[in-house]
């Protein structure tokens, strides 16, 4: 393997560790202590997607995501510590305590932000993609959604309009077979889901979201041809989230021997881990010393959002409006 | 203020001076909707915007309206200033995710990090035989919403320069127009004009009672204030012109003057914006009240379609003589 090729590989490892390691001190250690309101949607199962899309675009461009997308910010870039702060509520997070796990943002690193309202973030990439064409500046929207948000009318529209308006758009469907309870096939009347788009003249691709090699390499293809050709690119990757919908979920839908048995034949960074011994990309102590390194990082970044500073009650009151304008 | 040269034009060429003026002004405007580049609007408010400005800032769309908002957002986002027209307020509903999840809060919810400039013009309103699903007034559905501006002008000047104002500003807009009123004329100054939102109006002074109204209602409400001269009644006619933001302290200061108070709308009584206004003066004022106050409304049925249902259901200037009498007992 060449060096570039094996720095990269180590490089996605990590992300795909911290998002790991986040989401199970969300998990672990915020749900039980209460240290969160709400609910969390975690990404746990679901790595390899987030860090290979994420990788595969340009600093600039622009990623909307879902309720489920702290994986999604995490390979993005932004900073573990904020985004804790945020999701306990603190003043310094990253929306100030307003928004909280589910409206994660970050204007400087071009990304938009969580859109919770399922299918809801498509028009909005739609946009962000006109407004890229109109710029001239070569930069594209990448959309994240669940096969859920398939049967939204708004993914519809924006597919057509996208297409229509020859925007550059990247719709990035992560398939984890579950819309809350429902199963795929109680919520598509195709199961191809990589046909979903054909009907606006965007071909699909599905794509085994649990290898993030092969997640880079078709993100990377797919958005070099709609940077080219401003024109939407749509994938479907298949993937899995081994935990709940969210953190009070019971999962009363499916068994626990499903998720474990996906879990032991799927899980997106035991895949890459073997690959890496495998082929002697890193010896098995330097997984162990990747393993250590992230989990301290992402401890350390917990331990110091958890000192933060609340904000003031009447903090509420402000940031509705912009001053000012033209 | 000294008045420079005036035209007399109709509330949808008023309307299409201000996006032209500002299409000209900033090339990160962009408009578009259902039909409104080709074809000019449904109710001509936008002819010949797209052979001037090109198919780039001028587009038609499909009869999307959840894309149609979604994508003003998502450009909004990044810096452009557009404005999407939704055909009829009825079709907010479709477009409601966009406008009341998404562009009213993103600001907020992410700790102030974005700007929205975004304007969504819609014409609601009844009067023209269309019935209950393109008829409805709306206005009350997003003032009640935090981080959304809701303007409803009622004369051409208002509306050309409220909606610059509009486009200038870094907030969602939901600006309402009124399609039974887009021939009517009015005097619009020559030069330019940029009406600040969240100022209100007197567009006639009067010191027995003090009618507050808006959009298409403000001139009946003025229609009505003629009668009552007539009859010795003289009757001061407010126009908010912006509902979010709201100038009470004008009302306030009428309400002062008169010691009465009638809100007129076009919109369902049962809680229809009337009934905030009231409220506030109620709130602040309930000394300056010499009687009760009175709403001059539509009932709680949807818009009929026949003529005589119609009439009967949308406040006409004899409803507005008669509120006005029965305010002053």
């Amino acid at each position: 393997m060449a060096v570039k090729d094996r720095e990269r590989l180590l490089h996605f490892y990590e992300d795909m560790l911290r998002i790991r390691f986040f989401e199970e001190q969300v998990r672990d250690v915020l749900y039980p202590q209460r240290l969160f309101r709400g609910s969390s949607h975690l990404a746990i199962g679901q790595e390899a997607v987030a860090v290979g899309a994420v990788h595969a675009l340009q600093a600039e461009d622009y990623v909307i995501s879902t309720h489920r997308g702290h994986g999604h910010a995490i390979a993005k870039g932004l900073d573990l510590q904020r985004m804790f702060a945020e999701i306990m509520g603190r003043r310094t997070g990253y929306d100030r305590g307003k928004g909280g796990s589910m409206h994660l943002a970050d204007a400087s690193l071009n990304f938009i932000g969580e859109n919770p309202v399922v299918g809801s973030n498509t028009p909005m990439a739609a946009g962000l993609a006109l407004a890229a064409k109109l710029e001239g500046n070569g930069r594209v929207a990448a959309a994240f959604l669940g096969e859920g948000a398939l049967n939204t009318g708004a993914f519809h529209e924006a597919a057509n309009l996208a297409a229509l308006w020859s925007l550059p758009v990247l719709f990035l469907c992560e398939n984890n077979l579950y819309a809350i309870s429902v199963p795929l096939d109680k919520s598509s009347a195709l199961q191809d889901l990589e046909r979903r788009a054909e009907a606006y003249g965007i071909p699909g691709r599905r794509v085994n979201g649990m290898r993030v090699m092969e997640v880079y390499d078709a993100v990377s293809s797919a958005a070099e041809a709609t940077r080219e050709r401003s024109f939407p690119s749509f994938l479907v990757f298949d993937t899995y989230r081994f935990e709940g919908h969210h953190t009070s979920d019971k999962q009363t839908y499916r068994t626990q021997e499903e998720a474990l048995e996906e879990f032991r034949q799927r899980d997106p960074i035991h895949i890459l881990e073997f690959e890496m011994i495998d082929d002697h990309t890193v010896p098995i102590p330097t997984t162990i010393e990747y393993r250590d390194r992230i989990r301290a990082e992402v401890d350390a970044a917990f331990e110091a959002a958890l000192a933060e500073p609340w904000p003031a009650p009447e903090d509420a009151l402000t940031g509705v409006y912009a001053e000012g304008g033209e | 203020m000294a008045e420079g040269k005036l035209r007399n034009i109709t509330y949808a060429q008023a309307i299409r001076t201000a996006l032209r003026e500002e299409l000209k002004r900033d090339e990160r405007v962009l408009l578009f909707g259902e039909d409104v580049g080709y074809y000019g609007g449904v109710y001509g408010a936008t002819v010949g915007l797209q052979k001037e400005f090109g198919e780039d800032r001028v587009r038609d769309t499909p009869i999307s309206e959840m894309a149609i908002a979604g994508v003003a957002v998502g450009a909004a986002l990044a810096g452009y200033r557009p404005v999407a027209e939704i055909m009829y307020v009825d079709f907010l509903a479709h477009a409601s995710d966009a406008i009341v999840n998404n562009a009213a809060k993103w600001r907020y919810m992410s700790g102030e990090q974005f700007r929205l400039p975004v304007v969504f013009r819609s014409p609601g309103g009844g009067g023209a035989g269309y019935a209950a699903q393109h008829s409805q007034s709306l206005e009350a559905w997003f003032a009640h919403i935090p981080g959304l501006k809701v303007a409803a002008p009622g004369l051409p000047r208002d509306a050309r320069g409220l909606l610059k104002a509009a486009i200038r500003d870094d907030n969602p807009v939901v600006f309402l127009e009124h399609k039974a009123h887009y021939t009517f004329k009015g005097e619009v100054p020559v030069a330019e004009e940029v009406i600040p939102l969240g100022v209100a109006e007197v567009k006639r002074s009067g010191k027995d009672a003090t009618v507050v109204s808006w959009s298409k209602t403000l001139t009946h409400a003025l229609e009505a204030a003629e009668t009552l001269a007539g009859e010795g009644i003289d009757v001061e006619v407010i126009d908010p012109r912006t509902l979010q933001p709201l100038d009470m302290a004008t009302i306030l200061a009428s309400v002062g003057r008169t010691g009465r108070l009638i809100v007129a709308h076009e919109a369902v009584e049962f809680a229809g914006f009337g009934a905030e206004i009231v409220t506030q003066v109620v709130e602040r004022g309930l000394d300056l009240l010499k009687r009760p106050p009175v709403r001059v409304a539509a009932p709680f049925v949807p818009i009929p379609y026949s003529e005589p249902m119609e009439r009967f259901v949308i406040p006409q200037p004899t409803d507005i003589v008669a509120g006005v009498k029965r305010c002053l007992g």
